[in-house]
């Protein structure tokens, strides 16, 4: 088997592959992919890298993973977990992504295709107007200092108390969109003043809204979707992706600095200055914890903010209000943290970075409402092919720390891709093809092309079999609002 | 113009990765500050109608380079402009090097401005900035 690697990697199953420790000199467990035969030819040699140095880090646990959409980051490849002892492992903000809790949302509507595909030009420039998308956009939520410390602290209730959303939108949200152990007071004045203006902005890169369809033969668990309100027939929903913009990116460039100094002291080396970390019970370590906690808040609240919003762009178009067009939140998850949780070695602090929380039936983690099912899994896909949402298991807590992919992963450059995609042809083209998409920039739009991500159909199909999650539904792109 | 930059292909599959080069260290400078202008927006659409006055100073002219890019993209978020300019010069002194700039540009206005990327940051991720014969490199990756 040809691979971008000279390593040697084992096969365990057909869709979980090994790299033994004694490939790389400092290797404390054993680095594992997700993956078809396939998609592992396919991977980047950056993959296989960088989870081998993540396998080198002081109290990691079992495995380094990495899931099928894993693709070159920063120290962590995209797709990493790794999960480390809290008394004698590490945090690492490379573990997390700069993006502090970029993460996926879904919301159901009762209205169906033949609804929305008359006002869909308006329905779209209404979302393109109402969330502000691209370089600079800030939101329409205008915050004092002390009001933004709230939003650190309190998440997306701070958008409930206000009036951006509904009391039981937070109970279909990971950590019910506010995670405890914040401390404010520590976030840099950098940070807070590049996040102040930004709730409620989508940004650029990878980051969309998407008006989608369920049809019926895209549902491949009825039981599980019709749990999750998805119910097909053509249904219309709409997914976000997105994060703590520059707020979030912030606090992980202050940490790096400060653990870069601190690592000295802790005799801690790492192979990648992108790894930088510290001991998770340390002072350092602790401050980041909270400050990264902060951020992963206002991801929260950023992405209620812009519900808030869609709900308010389908009441306009539709003449309805959003509750009366059953605009509930099916689930929020994040993609990029780093969280305590209990697996049988004990407590670990697992940093799941581009692969997302996939906890199964039981989990008393979940809410109510998720118990029988496990917990919604939203991945998205390139704004042309679709994304599909899954369902945690069992499997995944005992396998992955609860942890799956997050959406399709890249294969090209965004240099490659301007260069091979022209934004304006491609926007004529998918309109052809009857997807809507209004962005603020051509060349953004040219590099987010369906050609320069894998086949997110073959990743959802590897961790399907790999049983770390199962497959609810497809959802098809009609409209898509880029920045 | 005595410095250059070209955008890399091969690296940051999902960022924004850049060569610079400059006969000087203060060229190299000029030349990485202009790829991260054009990495947001076409400089050339963007007005003169926001000016920040900027000094830095640091030992090492890696982490200032670092430093003075990161502080662009600050300022970009803080008073959410794009940039058409940023002339500077690099001095030194007694063993630190100084960094004066004047960052220019615009509020954020899509009508008249051709915007690209939001960058979020400036990564270590391959950093580097170097002295080749007598030229200076600066190999630089932006999250996006």
């Amino acid at each position: 088997m040809k691979l971008n690697t000279d390593m040697t990697v084992n096969r365990i199953t057909d869709e979980i592959w090994e790299i033994p420790v004694s490939e790389k000199t400092g290797m404390l467990v054993p680095a594992r992919i997700y993956a078809t035969r396939e998609i592992l030819q396919a991977m980047d040699s950056g993959v296989f890298d960088q989870v081998t140095n993540v396998a080198c880090l002081p109290g990691i646990s079992r495995y380094a993973l990495c899931m099928p959409d894993g693709h070159w980051g920063y120290g962590f490849p995209i797709g990493g977990v790794a999960a480390f002892d809290v008394q004698d492992g590490i945090i690492s903000p490379g573990g997390v992504g700069y993006d502090i809790n970029c993460g996926m949302r879904l919301i159901r509507t009762d209205l169906t295709l033949a609804d929305v595909q008359p006002h869909l030009e308006q329905l779209m420039t209404e979302l393109f107007r109402k969330v502000p998308a691209g370089v600079g956009a800030s939101g329409f939520v205008r915050l004092s200092r002390e009001e933004f410390r709230r939003v650190m602290t309190d998440g997306a209730r701070w958008c409930v108390e206000r009036g951006y959303g509904w009391h039981r939108d937070l109970v279909r949200m990971e950590e019910g969109g506010c995670i405890e152990g914040t401390d404010p007071s520590i976030v840099t004045d950098h940070a807070i003043q590049r996040g102040m203006n930004q709730l409620g902005t989508l940004g650029s890169g990878n980051h969309y809204l998407e008006v989608q369809v369920v049809s019926n033969d895209g549902i491949f668990d009825p039981v599980t979707a019709a749990a999750f309100g998805i119910t097909g027939h053509e249904q219309i929903v709409v997914m976000v992706h997105c994060g703590s913009r520059g707020f979030g990116h912030q606090v992980a460039s202050d940490y790096l600095k400060v653990f870069e100094k601190s690592m000295r002291r802790y005799g801690i080396t790492v192979k990648d200055q992108q790894l930088a970390c510290a001991p998770f019970r340390s002072p350092e370590g602790q401050e980041y914890f909270s400050a990264m906690n902060c951020a992963a808040n206002t991801a929260f609240a950023n992405r209620q903010v812009i519900t808030h919003q869609i709900r308010e762009a389908f009441a306009t178009v539709f003449g309805r209000s959003a509750e009366a067009l059953g605009m509930e939140l099916v689930y929020d998850v994040a993609h990029n943290i780093a969280k305590v949780e209990r697996y049988p070695e004990g407590d670990l602090v697992v940093h799941r970075k581009g692969a997302t929380r996939a906890f199964g039936p039981g989990s008393p983690e979940l809410p109510e409402a998720f118990r029988q099912t496990g917990q919604p899994v939203i991945c998205g896909g390139s704004m042309e092919t679709g994304s599909y949402l899954l369902v945690g298991t069992d499997q995944a807590v005992h396998d992955t720390f609860g942890s799956t992919m997050h959406g399709a992963g890249r294969t090209m450059s965004r240099a490659q891709a301007k260069r091979t995609v022209h934004g304006a042809q491609l926007q004529q083209q998918m309109k052809q093809r009857g997807i809507l998409v209004k962005a603020v920039s051509m060349s953004g739009l040219a590099e987010e092309a369906g050609v320069a991500y894998k086949n997110i159909s073959e990743v959802v199909e590897s961790v399907d079999r790999a049983g770390i999650t199962k497959k609810v539904a497809e959802l098809r792109p009609i409209g898509n609002i880029k920045g | 113009m005595a410095w250059t930059f070209r955008f890399l292909e091969e690296i940051a599959l999902a960022d924004i990765g850049f060569e610079a080069e400059g006969g000087s260290i203060e060229e190299v400078f000029r030349g990485a500050t202009q790829a991260l202008l054009e990495s947001m927006a076409t400089p050339s659409t963007v007005a003169e109608t926001w000016e920040r006055t900027i000094e830095q100073s640091d030992v090492d002219p890696s982490a200032l380079l670092f430093d003075w890019l990161s502080e662009v993209v600050y300022w970009k978020d803080a008073a959410g402009v794009v940039f058409r300019e940023a002339p500077l010069t690099l001095t030194h002194v007694h063993d630190v090097w100084l960094l004066r700039a004047r960052l220019i540009g615009a509020p954020v206005d899509q009508q008249t401005q051709e915007l690209h990327a939001d960058v979020k940051g400036v990564t270590k991720h391959l950093y580097q900035l170097k002295q080749i014969g007598d030229r200076w490199k600066a190999r630089v990756v932006l999250d996006v």
